[in-house]
Order: C-alpha cells, then structure tokens, then sequence
C-alpha cells in the first residue's frame, strides 16, 4: 500500500470518496490546500482584513487558526480570537486554556469573555431554573451576540467559526426538513447581515468532513479539547446526522454533493426567499435588533437578569 | 500473542484472536465507529485495514462526539 501522491508506504487515510491513500505529510498538505481553495474561489478574504477566530479550543477553531495564520504569514490578513466561557463546570477551562496556550504561541491578539462577566449569569446557572428553553439555545444566542461584540471592539473585518462539511450539510437537512426557507438563505461560506454592526461571517472548512479535520489536528500534533459538551442531548441535529452518515457510508460522495446543489440554488433561494428585517435596536443592550429586545436580552428577562 | 490497547482511560492487554485481525476488526468488537476515531499503531498513525502484530500498542483516539 501506497501514498497515491508521493509513494511513501506509511498511509495514514484513506479517501473513501475517491480511493485515495494519503501519508501523514500529504494528507496535511491536502487538507490546507483544499481550505486555502475554499477561501480564494469563495473569496473569503481582502487584503488587510483583521479577521477574528471564534476559538473554542476544539479541533475545528484550532484547525481554522492555523490555516488563516498561514495568510497571515503571507502578510495577507491579521489574525485575533475569541473565546466564550458559557460557564460549563469541568468542561470549558479545558478549552479555554487550550485557546489560551495557541493564542500565545502565535502571538496574536486574544480575549476570552464569560458569560458570567457578560450577563451574569453562567450556562450552568441558567440549567438550573425550572423552565429553561434547553441550553443550545441560549449557548447560541449568548455566544453570537458575544463574538459580534467582540468583533467591533477588536476592529475585526471578518469573523471566522470552524463550521466544517457536516456541520454545513446538517444545517441544510435540517432547515430544509423544517421547511425553514429564511434559515436556509443565510448558510453558506460568506454570510453578510443586512445590519452592519454584524460582521460578515466566513467558514474556511466548510468543504472538509469532520473527521479529517480530527485526523488533521492528530498528524499535526496541535492541542486541542476533544470533549463532549455535558449538555450536549439528543437533538434533531444529531438525528439528522445520523441519517446523513448512514447514506455516506453507501454513498460516500453524498455530503459534497449537499453541499454542492445547496451552492447551486443558494442565490435563487436568497432572490425569492430572503426576509427583510427592521433595522432597529434593543432598547436594553443597544445591539441591533428587528424587535424591542434583542434575543439576548429578552433571554436575560424570562431569567430575571 | 497479545497486543495493548489504549483508548481513554483503557490501557489494557488483549489477545489476537486470528492471523488477519485488523484494528477495522478490533473497532468492530468495541462498538466504535472508524469514523469517529483514529487509530495509532506503536506511535504511528495507520488506517483500520493495518493487521494488528504480537506486542503492537494500538491507540485510538476519539476525534468525533456526540454534540
């Protein structure tokens, strides 16, 4: 057996899509190269963007900091980070201090912001009270509002997540099995709010499945928190993974091409599909909001906070 | 004949079971998907087809979860 590239006998992987063999040092250069493609054909980047890594320590924010720092190498961006700690006891430090330690050995620009600064409250806490909404809810809000905030304080031009091709062919499933036909406009590698104060986001890994981006952080010997959130439950992502797997195993092409007739009708789908939002403010945080309060804020009142 | 297998906690000594076991096989017998984990062989990375050697250290380590 074989690297199909180079010859080298020592394969680590094996592309079930294309019967591919890769050694370690070419399965790397593979996974940067195909980032670095997505990042020119989508065009993800201008000369001089400060953009800012929503960094969670994980394999997939771990992954898309190495991979823009080699833009920023080039002279070609600046690169900063955020990292939100929701409050998760004997989960989230980890991660934080992972982000922390990658943060320096790059020397860039790093801010961790908890919830528990922010508003008061932690994750932890919010499980607690008896008619909470489940916790991704609030994690997703509370982390959004925090990374956009972020982004303006830090002067940031663009704000990269770690979103890789499961995670992308899951939110297409899911929006699309839900009938969901805003939330279907609003994927994919670029997305600009109508409001400015949002940030435009770009996902640099959307084109690469999940389990070469662990395989990826492995080879390359970088740390990262290879955990599971406690209050990660039985949701209808999970579900809609599952079905997705089961069909990639027999079909193993079938996440790109998701992916690729989602790219094809994203643009009609935004012409017929788009809602427009009132461009207003939150009365309670100022952030920008088509209602009174921000989701953040009308979160922070159902909890008395 | 017996190999090592280190998985989390796991650091245990296991029997090979034939000529041709394979780490695909070893995965098999613990209920874990080759898609969520990947596989070290005496330090070295490998795909699940490498057949499993008398005094082999297999690692695995889980790279997907859940949520």
């Amino acid at each position: 057996m074989q690297c199909s590239q180079c010859g080298n006998s020592k394969v680590i992987y094996k592309r079930e899509q294309s019967g591919q063999l890769l050694c370690k040092d070419c399965f790397i250069e593979s996974i940067e190269k195909k980032a670095i493609k997505t990042v020119r054909k989508e065009k993800l980047l201008d000369k001089g963007d400060k953009v800012l890594v929503a960094l969670s320590g994980g394999k997939d924010s771990v992954t898309t900091l190495e991979i823009l720092n080699s833009f920023r190498e080039m002279n070609v961006i600046d690169l900063c980070a955020v990292t939100v700690d929701e409050g998760i006891a004997n989960y989230r430090q980890d991660g934080v201090d992972i982000a922390k330690r990658h943060a320096e050995r790059l020397g860039i620009e790093h801010k961790v912001v908890s919830l528990k600064e922010d508003y008061g409250i932690t994750l932890d806490e919010i499980m607690q009270r008896p008619n909470h909404k489940g916790s991704c809810t609030y994690c997703g809000v509370f982390r959004r509002t925090i990374i956009n905030k972020a982004a303006r304080e830090m002067g940031a031009t663009k704000i990269a997540t770690g979103h890789n091709l499961d995670d992308e062919v899951q939110g297409i499933m899911m929006n699309y099995l839900e009938g969901n036909t805003d939330n279907l406009t609003k994927l994919g590698a670029k997305t600009e709010s109508q409001a400015e104060e949002f940030t435009v986001k770009i996902k640099p890994l959307r084109e690469i499945p999940e389990r070469e981006i662990g395989l990826y952080v492995v080879a390359k010997e970088l740390e990262v928190h290879f955990d599971s959130c406690p209050y990660a439950m039985q949701s209808f992502r999970g579900e809609v993974s599952e079905v997705i797997n089961q069909l990639a195993e027999k079909h193993p092409t079938i996440k790109y091409s998701t992916l690729r007739g989602y790219d094809k009708i994203k643009g009609v789908l935004k012409k017929e599909m788009q809602k427009e939002y009132a461009h207003g403010r939150c009365k309670r945080c100022g952030e920008p909001s088509a209602n009174d309060l921000c989701k953040a804020c009308s979160f922070l009142e159902e909890l008395g906070v | 004949m017996e190999f090592t297998l280190k998985f989390k906690d796991l650091n245990e000594k296991r029997e090979i079971p034939n000529d041709d076991y394979t780490i695909k096989d070893l995965l098999n017998e613990l209920e874990l998907s080759a898609q969520t984990v990947v596989s070290k062989q005496n330090g070295e990375l490998v795909i699940e087809d490498t057949v499993i050697q008398e005094d082999d250290e297999i690692q695995l380590v889980q790279i997907i979860y859940g949520g």
